[in-house]
């Protein structure tokens, strides 16, 4: 909201700079977003007198103007057609710096110049390049009677001023205007706020012209309507003018920059009908129960649904109450009578409207935040009376206050003690009083520990004791208050075990040489197909791109997205991490009745796993490389002995955790891999670390077992099955047959060939054992490995390899 | 005679030995049969009997020394032929390259937040993305109208007229945590709470649809505005330094009264400028009546702050959408 630093002078006698103005409203509450100077003093440019105007010898276009500028009479070229011998016009002398910037962005200098050949000291000057207008039709042509060499800021009145931009909080009502702004300051800067309009009036009678009621109380609380007769339209005067446009408002007839005006200056949104195109002599507020169309001032039909509050005449609506006006009633050229509308709308309804409408005007901002109930008559009174100033006119007897829902001025106590004990200050009541004097609260009693106050209506956001807490808060200035420079000692409870496992498991991802991404959570439709059923999937109602209209059910996406960018840019070799939230339906749900909401992890390889280069040859990486580094992964969590994992018919590889499936290992299939042009392997293994979490907290932790103090005993044997037989399968069957001893098992050779039969290949394992207590020897082993042999023999008619 | 042994022993010093021919003259001239040692053993006859102990001393020393050296030239000049590298043995060739593992920038901001929250005695807990309207709003004091109800802010997940059934949506702050904390347990509570929010707007340099925040929440009896100022402060130093400047302005939050927000002053290139870094106040009486939690009783802090407005300040990033990128070439800035 633009704030004028002059206007604001109106009210408060100010002494502090616009900066530091802005630095204070910041330090209150209104915080200043920008500080921007308005209008120029042009220096340099002065009143210049044509003397002689003759063509240019080498330019058609070009003359040659002697210009008398105090006593110097300076030769400069000029391109427009309207330059004349005789009148007055704006010369910015050499040196001078133009409000406009040249065609490369560099501010506009005058310099000497010889224009084809001839020189010239100055420039003659269009309304546009002083900034004083968008005229480029000619230069300015000044009023005669002005005097060479005159400055032209003294010689035109030149309005400068500086707009203090402030970003509104939505509490504070009451500072959308300059008057409510200047309270503020008053307020802090203890300084004497002054209303240069009547605030108080005695009750009047109805206009006789004109009757106005209200059929819908409940979304229009008040409606004072005060007549102006006799006007004469015109443009208002520069002061006027310049106010507006020195806020940002475009002045338009002096009705209408009145109502602006007022508005700006009160806060409270006007209306100007004229009087005489209003149907019937008579003004209705109400909505409809049947949808509406009305055409707005901005000439667009628009259709209000039901419920929309308008401004009736004996004929239809004229406005939609609170947001815009309509074509038929405005104030034109030829209107004599202006019928005054200053009202109190329910904020609410008009939010409701003004956002149907996708439209938000000056006033619609100021009712849907709640005006002040008690301000009507008094902007009414004080629009009609600038209105008989400056446009003439007189005006009407009486004034039409239709007041169904009054609202009245609410009473708080505000004890010391709450004060004192919020804040963490020492203050008296005395104090507290003379920090809040200034924003018109009334004390109604004060006893020795707490004061009773008046809230003025316009501070609809001071409804609690805390929130007159937080103006003895913002007023005092909280970098005053004392900061204790010790804090409390509150016993730190243990950091949780979920956050332990959450580091836990970055650390170690990390360790493992995995860079971690961020990838987003939402989705668009299309790519979350590919992971799954779509109405499994939960999705956002509204979005308002389509990128984000399905919340991932894994992170596979994230991963292939941020492969498939590195790839393009020349990346050969992906090991990405990232720890996130997936989301899917369920019938339980994990907060909330059908919502699962999961922390995954995944590890996803793609590309070269080493790269041309002398000591080794280009690879990719493959599923192996992954699976290592996940037994890495559950070795780092404690897991590695509680883990199993087996083979499905797609070679998806499941992993176990006391039975439940927490996660998955697999290729990438080359479907997927096209999709997202993806031209090399890549292999993602997910994991849900809530699932991992649960069974932790379920089975506990392992405590230490003593190392072995016997060296271990090492046997290999290999054996010939079918094709069709899982490593897996045989490895958990060795595991489960051999017992306890069975330090480790491992895989060494895999080979399939003529030699072994047709669809058969042989598989070659090392068993490591170990006992705590003594050293094993081939007698205590060879049962077992026996017995292995059988079971292997009879499982999967497996043939000992000799 | 002492004074030709010492001459003789300083010439054996400074003879140069760079190769097997200066060795081979070496001990021609001092070693062999004719050389200098021997012929000086031959003078011993001129020696009289009483010095022949001390002289004879001093000739084996000069001969010792002489052996000494020709030895470890020898020696040395043997083994530097010997070592002749293999192409592959040589160091100077560079390795095949080793992957790094990495933590993304946001979390190293959010890492280092966290460590400072724990040395000033926060807890951690967490909740969910999908939140329901109570926690997400109600709870917090959001009048029914709020704008931050609107479609145009809020991502709507379930949508229900049926007052019974509560909206869904996807949280638009962390603040929805505190609600949880507060109902699952009593004060004192001193806890922090990061996590993802989201926001249904258009993606920019500036904003993008999620981001990151971390909430922090203190109740316990006579807690105060001057205690949140402490706090607010003692953060600020330990992630800016002790010397940052900053100041705290008056601001507006629905579940906090008063509320504050702090600025730190940040300078580049010799420009200075105030900067938000976080939203803060005291917990709202209405709040706290939310939850069953007196407000005579009990008063409390709460704050919240954006992990990438943090981060980019701290890498002095200009565009958020960069996080989300996961460009390796960025990624490997950060360790």
């Amino acid at each position: 909201m633009k704030i004028s630093y002059n206007w604001l002078k109106e009210f408060i006698n100010l002494e502090l700079s616009p900066e530091e103005t802005a630095e204070k409203l910041t330090l209150i509450g209104l915080e200043v977003e920008n500080v921007i100077p308005y209008g120029s003093n042009l220096e340099g440019v002065v009143v210049g007198e044509v003397l002689d105007v003759r063509d240019h010898p080498n330019a058609d276009r070009l003359r040659i103007c002697d210009v008398q500028v105090d006593d110097e009479k300076l030769q400069i070229i000029c391109g427009a057609d309207n330059v004349a011998a005789g009148q007055k016009v704006p010369v910015a002398t050499v040196g001078t710096t133009l409000p406009v910037e040249t065609d490369d962005g560099k501010p506009f200098t005058i310099k000497i110049a010889k224009l084809r050949g001839v020189e010239s000291r100055g420039m003659i000057c269009a309304e546009d390049e002083l900034g004083l207008g968008d005229d480029h039709s000619g230069i300015m042509v000044l009023e005669k009677e002005l005097r060479p060499g005159q400055p032209l800021h003294e010689a035109m009145e030149l309005y400068q001023d500086t707009i203090i931009d402030i970003e509104l909080t939505p509490n504070r009502p009451d500072a959308t205007c300059h008057l409510g702004v200047a309270r503020d300051l008053s307020a802090a800067l203890n300084l004497k706020l002054s209303k240069p309009f009547e605030t108080e009036f005695e009750q009047s009678q109805q206009l006789d012209e004109i009757s106005i009621s209200i059929e819908s109380p409940e979304k229009c609380h008040r409606y004072v309507g005060k007549l102006v007769k006799g006007v004469q339209i015109d443009e208002s005067p520069s002061w006027l003018k310049n106010r507006l446009k020195a806020i940002g408002i475009r002045p338009v007839n002096n009705i209408v920059d009145i109502t602006n005006y007022v508005m700006f200056e009160l806060g409270q949104p006007l209306h100007a009908f004229d009087s005489d195109r209003i149907n019937g002599n008579e003004i209705i507020v109400r909505d409809f129960e049947e949808p509406v169309e009305f055409e707005t001032l901005d000439h667009i039909q628009r259709k209000c649904s039901p419920g929309t509050l308008f401004i009736c005449d004996g004929r239809g609506p004229v406005a939609i109450a609170g947001v815009m006006g309509g074509v038929d009633s405005e104030v034109s050229d030829e209107t004599q009578n202006v019928l005054i509308e200053s009202a109190y709308f329910d904020p609410a309804s008009i939010r409701k409207t003004a956002k149907e409408q996708v439209l938000q005007t000056d006033a619609s901002y100021r009712f849907e935040r709640g005006i002040d109930p008690q301000l009507q008559r008094i902007a009414a009174e004080r629009t009609a009376e600038l209105i008989a100033d400056i446009a003439g006119g007189t005006v009407a007897k009486g004034c039409t206050d239709v007041h169904p829902v009054e609202t009245k001025a609410s009473t708080l106590t505000l004890r010391k003690s709450y004060v004192n004990r919020l804040l963490g200050t020492d203050f008296t009541l005395e104090d507290i009083d003379n920090l809040l004097e200034g924003l018109e609260l009334d004390i109604l009693e004060k006893t020795e520990n707490a004061l009773n106050y008046r809230i003025p209506t316009f501070r609809p956001d001071l409804e609690r004791e805390v929130d007159l807490i937080e103006e003895v808060g913002r007023l005092y200035d909280y970098n005053n208050i004392p900061s204790p420079e010790h804090g409390k000692f509150t016993s730190p409870e243990p950091i949780t075990d979920w956050e332990r496992l959450l580091a836990k498991t970055k650390e170690s991802a990390k360790g493992l040489q995995y860079r971690e991404i961020y990838s987003n959570s939402l989705m668009p439709k299309e790519e979350a197909e590919w992971l799954g059923e779509l109405d499994e999937m939960i999705h956002t109602l509204n979005p308002i791109s389509k990128e984000m209209t399905t919340l991932r059910p894994s992170l596979l996406y994230g991963f292939l997205k941020a492969a498939a960018y590195n790839f393009n840019r020349k990346a050969q070799q992906i090991r990405f991490f990232e720890v996130g939230n997936v989301f899917s339906k369920t019938e339980e749900g994990t907060y909330h009745r059908g919502i699962s909401e999961q922390t995954n992890i995944l590890f996803g390889l793609a590309g070269f796993k080493t790269i041309e280069h002398w000591k080794t040859e280009s690879e990719h990486y493959d599923a192996f490389d992954l699976k290592a580094s996940i037994n890495g992964f559950f070795e780092q969590l404690g897991l590695a002995d509680d883990i199993h994992s087996s083979v499905d018919d797609e070679n998806v590889l499941h992993y176990r955790l006391a039975g439940k499936t927490i996660g998955r290992l697999h290729q990438v299939s080359a479907d997927m891999l096209e999709h997202y042009d993806i031209k090399l392997p890549a292999i993602i293994a997910e994991f849900s670390l809530t699932e991992i979490f649960k069974i932790r907290q379920e089975t506990g932790s392992r405590s230490y077992e003593p190392v072995s103090k016997f060296p271990s005993f090492e046997f290999d044997f290999a054996v010939i099955v079918d094709q069709s037989i899982r490593a897996g399968d045989l490895l958990n069957t060795i595991e489960e047959t051999a017992g306890a001893a069975l330090e480790e098992l491992q895989v060494f050779d895999v080979f399939e060939g003529e030699s072994l039969g047709e669809r058969k290949k042989s598989l070659a394992f090392r068993l490591s054992f170990l006992d705590k207590n003594k050293t094993l020897t081939i007698n205590e082993v060879e049962p077992i490995i026996n017995k292995v042999v059988k079971v292997l023999e009879n499982q999967y008619s497996a043939k000992l390899r000799s | 005679m002492l004074d030709d042994i010492k001459a003789l022993k300083e010439k054996i010093a400074q003879v140069n030995i760079a190769d097997e021919k200066d060795l081979e003259a070496f001990r021609l001239e001092f070693l062999s049969r004719n050389g200098k040692i021997p012929a000086m053993f031959s003078r011993m006859g001129e020696v009289p009997n009483e010095d022949k102990a001390e002289v004879g001393r001093a000739m084996n020393e000069v001969k010792n020394f002489a052996r000494e050296t020709f030895e470890t030239h020898k020696e040395r000049l043997e083994r530097k032929e010997e070592v002749i590298l293999k192409a592959t043995d040589d160091l100077s060739l560079p390795p095949a390259p080793c992957p790094t593992g990495s933590y993304h920038p946001l979390t190293q901001t959010l890492e280092e937040m966290k460590d400072i929250f724990y040395r000033l005695g926060f807890s951690i807990a967490d909740g969910p993305e999908v939140e329901d309207d109570f926690h997400n709003f109600t709870a917090l004091n959001f009048p029914p109208n709020h704008p931050a109800r609107d479609e145009q802010d809020t991502f709507f997940i379930r949508k229900s007229d049926d007052p019974d059934i509560d909206d869904l949506v996807l949280r638009t702050h962390t603040s929805p945590v505190q609600i949880r904390l507060m109902q699952e347990k009593k004060p004192p509570i001193r806890t922090i709470m990061p996590g993802r929010v989201y926001r249904n707007e258009a993606v920019s340099p500036k904003s993008y649809f999620l981001f990151h925040q971390v909430e922090a929440l203190y109740i316990d009896t006579d807690v105060s505005v001057a205690e949140l100022k402490e706090t607010l402060i003692s953060f600020a130093r330990l992630m800016f330094g002790s010397d940052v400047k900053y100041r705290l302005r008056p601001g507006y939050f629905p579940f906090t009264e008063p509320s504050l927000e702090m600025d730190i002053w940040w300078e580049t290139n010799g420009e200075g400028r105030w900067l938000e870094i976080l939203g803060s106040g005291m917990v709202d009486p209405n709040v706290l009546k939310a939850v069953d939690i007196d407000p005579e009783e009990y008063t409390g802090f709460a704050w919240g702050m954006g992990v990438e407005r943090i981060a980019l300040l701290r890498h002095q990033i200009d565009d958020i959408r960069i996080f989300y990128d996961n460009d390796i070439r960025f990624l490997k800035q950060f360790h």
